[in-house]
């Protein structure tokens, strides 16, 4: 029942959007024309680079639910995206060698990076009690200056060499499919992962026991401590997937880009943020997440290539901000976003 | 309820002793600066050096931390020009450590000040860019624009930082998250501004008119751009703002409020005015930096400013959130910076460094139970241990 308001809530949304976009089209002088313009832009290879900008977005998101649903707010999202996308250059570029085995090795190089710091991070939140925002956030700076210094200390400059990127699969069978075959199922491994990841997510945390326990540890851990289950180690779970789900995220940006950039926000560029957006704008549905997060990189894929585009004058910026507003809006306006009543606080087993 | 309130610990660190605290900031200071000499002397194996620092076990170091510390202190404060440098991140960062502690007083965690600072050195920058022009370029013009310009600030970084304290008391939105995505939000409006509008359109670069001679603070120290002025006025404002807090009912009705809105309310205060009170002045304050920033430092907006309001969540949980522990933590943080320079050309070792300490003094200062577990092992046991409940 809570599932299909959700859904209903996310349609909502949706639709929202949509009439202040025609909204928008029709009151600003000259924007239909850029519309018109804009929507032949849309292809299969729009659609292919909007895919490939979702997973380092939908990763974080999906992640973040698991660590939160939990009990533990994990907001180093962004963090953990810049230490797998940098680890997972650095892995690449001292194996050397191409192929997609080798960098097959380099994006698990990078999940485990991402694992490590979450350990941390989960100990510390867990063991050591420690605030789990400025927790977090912790993680966030940390990484924000060990991406670049690492760089530094192995190229000798914030950028990585390049190493090369993720070629594009074609699955056999669904790749024929058409229309849907040529954007779907013929891409990067890193993209396959996510388009897994989303079912897999939901089942997970809606089927199956382990979500139930998982739920239970961020709404109300006593009872689920009651009922025999250690709520300690169902919160680990929870914060290792999310760590987990950042190293998918993080490495597969950074291989599908074939390089690491560690200037101002890196690579990353605030897609952790976006990705904790998100699920609050889905209310902590994995399938909603990953709409918003394809939404929201299928409009940083328009701004790439309306750069292309003579006669169009939209700020990118502007467009990069729209994910922000959003989840202003959501947060202020629309229904209460419910945080699980026992996330942020630790738990004291009574054993 | 309970579910909003990220911080049981927020409780325990405004309840535990001063001593305690002053404990705590300087076990995580030492643990970062451990953490940090090993992080520089692994990386010292990977990176490429002409002349490695020293040679153990046949394994070439290209980093020696005693070194890094050495030189870090000598490049805070080794002449007088690097002293210049240091008090003047110091001064901007009393400033936002300010922001970020008045806020945490009341149980808000404004992370927000970042954006705040961005839009009020933006105000700053734009009235001084309008009004100078018909003012004397004398010293009557700085005795007119200078409070101007810092006056513009606040009322923006106020404003800015009121919203999310609006969300917050009647939206139930919380401020941790809101004030996140304003940051983004602020940068990515204050670059369109400038880059399409309010620019300066005669550059490439994304950045208004530098503002008049006269409209800039004097350099105290030849050779650097430290004004001794925003130091004071920075000292200034932690001695009043512990003075607001400790001395007044006003302060005491901000601090209730956002800790126990409930308490607040039925002793007759209103929490949500106080909550948006809290967040319009820790706004303000973000907002002064960025004034400071401009009349001081760059004498100008330009896109990608420096960090300092994220260094102000670094000073503030150093401090403790306490006003006056937002003195030391200022000039700590001002030093790292100050030094960063430092290391990067007499050692070769990437600056970006600092901002991991940063880091790792934020973690540490985050978990106090990790000083007390180790307290409880050494026999040192603080009395009771637990504070939580």
């Amino acid at each position: 029942m809570a599932d299909q308001r959700t859904v209903r809530r996310t349609a909502g949304i949706v639709a929202g959007l949509l009439i202040a976009l025609v909204f928008l089209l029709v009151i600003v002088p000259g924007a239909l024309a850029i519309g018109l313009k804009l929507l032949g832009i849309i292809d299969a290879s729009y659609a292919r680079s909007a895919l490939r900008l979702t997973v380092p977005i939908a990763f974080a998101g999906m992640g973040g639910i698991f660590a939160e649903k939990s009990g533990v707010i994990n907001i180093g999202l962004e963090g953990l995206l810049i230490i797998s996308a940098f680890s997972a250059i650095a892995v690449m570029w001292f194996i050397g060698g191409g192929g997609t085995g080798a960098r097959m090795i380099a994006l698990f190089g990078g999940v485990l990076a991402s694992l490590v710091v979450t350990l941390l991070f989960a100990i510390i939140c867990i063991e050591f009690k420690a605030d789990q925002i400025i927790a977090g956030l912790a993680v966030w700076l940390i990484a924000l200056g060990f991406a670049p210094f690492g760089s530094i200390v192995i190229w000798e400059t914030v950028n990585s060499d390049s190493v090369g990127s993720f070629d594009s699969l074609a699955m056999p069978l669904l790749s024929d499919v058409p229309y849907v075959g040529d954007v779907l199922f013929t891409a990067t491994p890193p993209v396959f992962l996510m388009l897994a990841a989303v079912p897999f997510s939901w089942y997970l945390l809606n089927r199956t026991a382990f979500g139930k326990h998982l739920q239970a540890s961020g709404e109300d851990p006593r009872t689920l401590d009651t009922a025999g289950v250690s709520v300690r180690k169902v919160r680990y779970m929870g914060v290792l997937l999310s760590g987990l789900y950042c190293g998918i995220g993080g490495a597969g940006l950074a291989l599908n880009a074939g390089q690491f950039a560690g200037g101002g926000e890196t690579i990353t560029s605030g897609r952790g943020w976006i990705g904790l957006t998100t699920y609050l704008i889905a209310n902590y549905n994995p399938v909603g997440a990953f709409l918003a997060s394809f939404g929201f990189a299928g409009l940083d894929a328009l701004q790439l290539q309306i750069q292309g585009v003579p006669g169009v004058e939209l700020s990118s910026t502007l467009i990069e901000i729209i994910p922000y507003v959003a989840v202003l809006v959501v947060l202020a306006f629309v229904g209460k976003t419910r945080m699980p009543e026992s996330a942020g606080e630790h738990y004291e087993s009574e054993e | 309820m309970s579910g909003q309130d990220p911080g049981g610990l927020l409780d325990r660190l405004v309840d535990a002793t001063v001593i305690e605290r002053i404990v705590i900031s300087v076990a995580s200071l030492l643990f970062a600066v451990v953490v940090g000499g090993v992080i520089v002397t692994v990386s010292g194996t990977v990176a490429t050096c002409r002349e490695p620092a020293f040679v153990l076990a046949d394994r070439e170091f290209c980093y020696d931390p005693i070194e890094l510390y050495r030189t870090l202190f000598d490049g805070a404060f080794g002449s007088l020009i690097n002293l210049g440098l240091t008090l003047q991140e110091t001064s901007i960062l009393l400033f936002t450590g300010l922001s970020v502690a008045v806020a945490f007083r009341a149980g808000l965690f404004n992370i927000g000040t970042q954006g705040q600072m961005v839009l009020g050195a933006l105000g700053s920058a734009l009235t001084i860019g309008w009004v100078a022009p018909s003012l004397p370029g004398n010293i009557a013009g700085t005795l007119v624009i200078v409070p101007l310009a810092v006056l513009v600030a606040t009322v923006v970084g106020g404003l800015y930082g009121a919203l999310p304290g609006v969300m917050k008391a009647y939206a139930d939105a919380h401020e941790v998250i809101t004030t996140i995505m304003l940051n983004f939000v602020a940068m990515g409006v204050a670059f369109y501004l400038v880059r399409n509008h309010v620019g300066d359109m005669t550059t490439d670069s994304v950045q208004t008119t530098p503002i008049p001679e006269f409209a800039r603070l004097s350099p105290t120290i030849d050779g650097t751009r430290f004004s001794v002025l925003v130091l004071l006025f920075g000292l200034l404002a932690a001695a009043l703002i512990y003075l607001l807090y400790e001395r007044t009912v006003v302060g005491y009705d901000l601090r209730t409020s956002g800790l126990a809105p409930e308490a607040a309310d039925y002793g007759g205060v209103d929490a949500k005015r106080n909550i948006v009170g809290s967040m319009s002045l820790s706004g303000a304050l973000g907002g002064i930096a960025g004034a400071m920033y401009v009349l001081m430092v760059h004498y100008r907006w330009e896109t990608d400013m420096p960090a300092l309001g994220f260094d102000g969540i670094a000073v503030s949980i150093l401090a403790g959130n306490n006003p006056l522990g937002v003195i030391p933590a200022a000039l700590l943080f001002g030093a790292l910076k100050g030094g960063s320079l430092q290391i990067d050309f007499a050692l070769g070792i990437p600056p970006e460094l600092v901002e991991v300490l940063r880091g790792f003094i934020i973690l540490f200062v985050a978990m106090p139970e990790f000083f007390r577990m180790i307290g409880n092992y050494a026999g040192y046991g603080t009395e009771g241990g637990e504070t939580d409940g």
